[in-house]
């Protein structure tokens, strides 16, 4: 008897702990991400008026919601929208090419940084910037300052300007090596400035990941023969292979959700000048099943591929 | 240890001296590209007027100057409300926000990872599902969540919400797996309760994660004007502040450049800081034997 009863116990007291734990996070996330999530769900399938709440004697707006359910008409509206299909099936094709070569690059860069040599914090801090430059005040200060919108303009035209892409496209096509097969190879040559600034994040989540390695399994490795190619595939990639799926799930997301996607513009767009709440509800939960299947189906595989030290 | 100072020695004999070249020059290449557009931000900031206005516009500044950064003082001395107020506000924001999502996303992260207790997969899938949900969608409920507790114009406002993030929660989850069940196990049979070994032996050995999740929490918070929830002039923080000065036009246009350096010292800051600090440290360390 008290040997069944002792896992049940255990088992209680896990679950005791576990709720403990979370609990502060959990209700952060009903309260702040799942309550207005449903609350845009029903937006979405309403119509929707903002009314001052002084009226009521409170601060700031209430949203008054009449519930239509009759028809989904937002629902039909866009989807059989020529231009917002479109739209999708750029950015899921853009996303399919950009997001491996980020994650590919970033991967590369945070290997060569996470070696030991001279100012190697400097160069870290370096290939860090971009997280800063493109996220942060230019991005934000951009609306207010002709003077920023033209300073990227220029930086993107010195990172151009070197023309290896126009120069490599030449050579690859004059040698007969051209056609739609390279032309994936030639859109991420093209876009290696955009990859490149985009991976700022993803290369400190790959030298945090290659930092919890222990040496001592690369050493262990050499004493037994292994070469560094082999102890790079059957060491460090399996150690990192979690955080290949968090960088594939960051950079997915950042890439499905960045401002100057054509999808998220259009949706954005609705909200603030046009204040269509209900349709832009309806367009960014559509939009939120296609990312949420993409995204799935992509986890889904690599997860299994995924290696978890015992 | 020793080795390292001699620095001819190869650190690495497998690979070849050719292999190192390589590496520096394609660290140096995408190096370049990657420090221009900070150079150039920090060159605008010293560039007199009729220089920021030349076109082409140049990377690098030919007459430097710090008139900028003399406006910038001027203009700051005119406002309303003290100028450090502003800083105070972000600052406060920042820290709180950020040592708050820390703490409870690692919370959350270390029982996920590291308990089976019911329930527990299906809220893992949920909060990362989140993650994908269009935020611009979901700000006026969120608002008008907020504004029912009435936290409008309060701190409460910007820091709250801050602090429950999924991406922080599934990154921490995703580290905290690589943590051997087995250390935990030792630490159990020596005696610790759960919060002692959550903060002795999970949470140091996932510092690497701490970076990220920093980095993250503070490029939110640092740079968000929070103007949406803050209407109070003495609450109001130090983006809201700077991008009225940069909102007055070409007059401001110096000013605006200093301001734009003003604003990337600190997160760039806390890069090198909690880099040579967390990741440096770890160096040796690795968990995973």
């Amino acid at each position: 008897m008290a040997r069944k009863r002792k896992p049940r116990n255990l088992r209680r007291r896990n679950a005791i702990t576990g709720y403990l734990f979370i609990a502060p996070f959990i209700v952060g996330f009903l309260l702040f991400l799942l309550k207005p999530m449903f609350e845009s769900f029903r937006m979405s399938l309403s119509e929707v008026t903002i009314a001052a709440a002084s009226q009521k004697g409170g601060k700031g707006f209430v949203m008054e919601t009449i519930t239509t359910w009759k028809e989904s008409n937002y629902y039909q509206a866009f989807f059989f929208d020529p231009q917002y299909k479109t739209q999708l099936v750029d950015a899921l094709k853009e996303m399919a090419i950009q997001v491996p070569a980020i994650i590919v690059f970033s991967f590369f860069i945070a290997l060569l940084l996470n070696q030991e040599f001279k100012g190697r914090g400097f160069v870290r801090a370096v290939f860090f910037l971009p997280v800063i430059l493109s996220s942060g005040v230019i991005v934000g200060l951009e609306y207010n300052n002709a003077l920023m919108s033209s300073m990227k303009g220029a930086i993107e035209e010195a990172g151009s300007g070197m023309n290896i892409t126009a120069t490599l496209e030449t050579v690859l096509r004059t040698t007969g090596l051209g056609g739609k097969l390279l032309d994936p190879v030639f859109k991420i040559i093209e876009a290696v400035y955009d990859v490149a600034l985009a991976s700022g994040i993803q290369i400190i989540i790959f030298i945090s990941a290659l930092q919890t390695v222990s040496p001592s399994m690369y050493e262990a490795a050499k004493i037994e023969g292994c070469t560094a190619w082999e102890s790079f595939w059957k060491i460090t990639f399996p150690l990192v292979s979690s955080m290949i799926l968090v960088n594939l799930v960051y950079t997915t997301i950042d890439f499905l959700m960045r401002t100057d996607n054509q999808v998220m513009t259009t949706i954005t767009h609705k909200v603030t000048p046009e204040m269509e709440y209900g349709l832009s509800a309806a367009m960014a939960w559509s939009y939120f099943a296609i990312v949420a299947v993409v995204l799935g189906v992509l986890a889904a595989i690599i997860s299994k591929k995924v290696y978890y030290y015992e | 240890m020793k080795k390292r100072k001699f620095r001819l020695k190869r650190r690495q004999p497998g690979r070849s001296r050719g292999g190192d070249l390589g590496v520096y020059i394609i660290l140096t290449l995408f190096g370049v590209m990657f420090a221009i557009p900070l150079v150039m931000a920090i060159c605008q900031a010293f560039k007199p007027l009729d220089e920021l206005y030349k076109f082409p516009q140049t990377i690098l500044v030919y007459n430097p100057t710090l008139n900028n950064f003399k406006d910038l003082f001027v203009i700051m001395g005119q406002s309303w409300v003290p100028f450090s107020r502003y800083i105070f506000n972000t600052v406060f924001i920042t820290a709180i926000g950020t040592a708050g999502r820390l703490l409870i996303a690692s919370m959350g992260a270390y029982v996920l990872a590291k308990y089976d207790f019911p329930g527990g997969r299906k809220l893992f899938a949920m909060i990362t599902t989140a993650i994908m949900f269009n935020g611009y969608v979901t700000d006026i409920p969120r608002y008008l969540v907020i504004s029912g507790f009435g936290w409008i114009d309060t701190f409460l406002a910007p820091i709250v919400p801050a602090l429950a993030a999924p991406m922080g929660l599934f990154l921490m989850k995703q580290f905290m797996e690589g943590i051997p069940d087995s250390l935990l196990e030792a630490a159990k049979i020596d005696g610790a309760k759960e919060w002692g070994i959550f903060t002795k032996i999970v949470m140091p050995n996932v510092k690497p994660a701490w970076l990220t999740l920093i980095i993250f929490a503070v490029q939110e918070l640092w740079n968000n004007p929070q103007s949406t929830y803050i209407y109070s002039e003495e609450l109001k923080t130090l983006p809201y502040a700077l991008s009225q000065i940069t909102a007055g036009g070409v007059a401001r246009a110096g000013a605006g450049a200093a301001v734009g350096l003003f604003m990337m010292i600190v997160p760039i800051g806390i890069f090198i800081f909690s880099e040579s600090n967390i990741l440096e440290t770890m160096a040796s360390s690795g968990i995973k034997e």
